[in-house]
């Protein structure tokens, strides 16, 4: 598999620049390709970075010409933000895999696409088995915006696989991601000194560390595989100790009240919790990583708890150096 | 801890070290400490057994103790269990027979009947195992899904070893080779009516089989003699129960009259019998989509439980003194 091309959807969030440094440093990969709206923090080296809208028809003409034979699908929008209403990052989500999706059918030289999706379309319930596999993602009704937008995502990819068997199609379940470099809604929800938890519960909470988060996504474009596959950190964190572990004091709120007194605190500049966070925050949820460890060959170096300990000590936002090449497997 | 009243002048030999910890603190957060180290500073200066409990205390604080990844708490199930010890001891006399058919390692599936509205019969069965089994072991159990709603109910369970049931949950715990309690039962079991005790109700579709077959774990049946007598339930009041979403609401002798009071069970006596394991791991894992196989297991269970809980009864003789 010498001299692939990779494009990289969503370069210049800080996990796909990482993905891409990656990709760059592989003597395996011969050309790196990065789409985003706006450029990266810092340029990366040894990636040629295109400045387009991702919902925007210039994929079509531009995936056939580029001779890329591997696509990381790394632009799905977690949270809508300041900047971002839902509706956008609703576009952005569904729009864009759909724009991917339809220049990908268009360009004959693509032979695997990896999507980095969310485990949130197994939901946050109450009587939800302790770990899902992969096999378990409808369960549940799709409550949220976001699942749902992930399940329009999750179908879209389904049905471009079935019409295209060639093609090698990954997806890749994210649990939440937590580390020293990224600002995520669980880096910024556990920021304040005072964090509101739902009064008597302590759900269990799987997250990743970024390191592995980046590491994962490179194993399977070395290994691709078919079909879903968990991504996330072994073990699980209670969310009480997890906020102790954080160094912040909890705020038990009763649970019928929490949606708005999380709200309030909104108002008055405290954290913006999703729905989806919310949910997370009073059932929790975990995942099955079998597929991942045995499929893809992939061990995460952090299990939940390690990853917690790591963002703890180094909250002060280190840069992570990007060497997680040598984890791969086969080297 | 003795009980003999104290001697008038003791009190104060017993308040001192509290006292001196106190101003340890308060000496501490005058130097500018946080809360946290000031308190450890008090209580290092402090003799060995405060010392002691305080570290405990504040590595609980600091999230400095370990779960596993099922969400079992060690460290609290090790805290409870002085007072499951009271309850199983003093409170329901416990009469454990047959522990040792328990296996010591490896995976097994415990099937019990189900009695009384809380899971108590769940936290003696496991308090059995690890007073009175030559080799003690905690027992992970499989609890009714509507309990995982219900806030603090829901962290001691999980703490403890509950898990919701889920045939995902029992047989990813038996693969790990735990020791797994279920109660076929479910909610037909804990919510009958007075004068159905003893009366085993319908197994379901046999699932536990299922899961023990696919996993190749013992089945060891378990009766419980006494859970059927700690809230005598004489009424359902089943509106109530569709409104907070309940699967039933029992009226017992003291609930709701007494409020949380109520809550507490009765001081009935028990006796648990724990049967011969029924082998399984000789039909091999794809004799589990055999339904007659299945429900003849389920029967044959079902029927060991119900004659031993006939004959415990009559030999547990009288139900309270």
């Amino acid at each position: 598999m010498a001299g692939r091309h990779v494009l990289v959807t969503g370069v210049s969030s800080y996990l796909g620049s990482e993905i891409a440094r990656g990709l760059a440093a592989d003597p395996a990969v011969e050309h790196v390709l990065g789409l985003d709206e706006r450029p990266p923090r810092e340029r990366l080296r040894e990636v040629e970075f295109v400045e387009a809208d991702i919902r925007g028809g210039e994929l079509r003409e531009l995936l056939p010409r580029s001779g890329v034979d591997t696509v990381i699908h790394n632009k799905i929008v977690r949270r809508p933000g300041p900047r971002l209403s839902p509706r956008a990052a609703h576009e952005i989500n569904v729009i864009g895999t759909l724009e991917l999706l339809a220049a990908c059918e268009r360009a004959a030289g693509v032979g695997a696409i990896v999507i980095r999706g969310s485990a949130g379309i197994y939901g946050a319930e109450p009587d939800a088995p302790q770990f899902f596999g992969e096999e378990l993602s409808r369960l549940y009704p799709l409550r949220t915006r976001f699942q749902r937008d992930v399940g329009e995502i999750e179908n879209l990819f389904e049905a471009f696989a079935r019409r295209n068997r060639d093609v090698i199609c990954t997806m890749l379940r994210y649990q939440p991601a937590i580390g020293p470099s990224l600002n995520t809604q669980i880096t910024q929800y556990l920021s304040p000194p005072v964090v509101p938890t739902p009064l008597g519960f302590d759900p269990r909470i799987q997250l990743v560390h970024e390191y592995d988060a980046v590491g994962a996504t490179l194993a399977a474009v070395h290994r691709p595989v078919r079909g879903a596959v968990n991504v996330a950190g072994p073990g699980t964190i209670g969310l009480s100790r997890l906020v102790r572990r954080a160094g912040r004091t909890s705020l038990p709120v009763p649970a019928p009240l929490f949606d708005t007194a999380t709200a309030t605190a909104q108002r008055f500049g405290g954290p913006r919790l999703s729905p989806d966070l919310r949910r997370l925050l009073r059932y929790g949820r975990a995942v099955d990583i079998t597929r991942l460890t045995e499929e893809v060959g992939f061990r995460p170096r952090f299990s939940t708890p390690d990853a917690v300990e790591d963002w703890v000590r180094a909250k002060g936002g280190r840069r992570l150096v990007s060497a997680v090449g040598e984890l791969l497997p086969g080297r | 801890m003795s009980d003999s009243p104290r001697p008038p002048g003791e009190t104060a030999t017993v308040l001192r070290p509290a006292v001196a910890l106190l101003r340890g603190l308060r000496s501490g957060l005058a130097r500018g400490v946080g809360p946290l180290e000031a308190l450890a500073g008090a209580g290092a200066s402090r003799p060995g057994e405060v010392r002691d409990a305080l570290g405990a205390a504040i590595a609980r604080l600091e999230g400095n103790y370990s779960e596993d990844e099922w969400g079992f708490d060690e460290d609290f199930a090790d805290a409870v269990l002085p007072l499951l010890e009271l309850m199983y001891e003093r409170w329901w006399r416990v009469n454990a027979v047959g522990v040792a058919n328990v296996p010591a390692h490896g995976r097994a599936l415990l099937v019990a009947n189900h009695a009384g509205v809380l899971p108590w019969d769940a936290t003696m069965i496991a308090t059995a195992i690890m007073r009175e089994h030559p080799l003690p072991r905690p027992t992970r159990f499989l609890v009714l899904r509507w309990a995982f709603e219900l806030p603090w109910l829901s962290v001691a369970v999980r703490r403890l070893g509950g898990v919701v049931a889920s045939p995902y949950n029992a047989v990813r715990l038996l693969e790990e080779d735990e020791l797994v309690a279920v109660f076929p039962e479910g909610a037909r079991g804990i919510g009958k009516a007075w004068s159905e005790r003893y009366r085993l109700q319908r197994f379901g579709r046999g699932g536990f089989v299922e899961i023990a077959l696919r996993t190749g774990a013992p089945i060891v049946p378990v009766a419980v003699v006494g859970s059927e007598e700690i809230y005598p339930k004489i009424a359902d009041a089943a509106p109530l129960a569709r409104l907070i979403g309940a699967p039933f609401f029992p009226i017992t002798p003291t609930f709701p009259a007494l409020g949380p009071l109520g809550a507490i069970p009765l001081p009935s006596r028990w006796r648990i019998e724990f049967g011969e394991p029924i082998e399984t791991a000789g039909y091999g894992p794809d004799a589990a989509d055999d339904r007659r196989l299945v429900l003849e297991l389920a029967e044959r269970v079902r029927s060991e439980i119900q004659e031993r809980l006939l004959t415990g009864v009559f030999q547990r003789g009288s139900p309270f003194v």
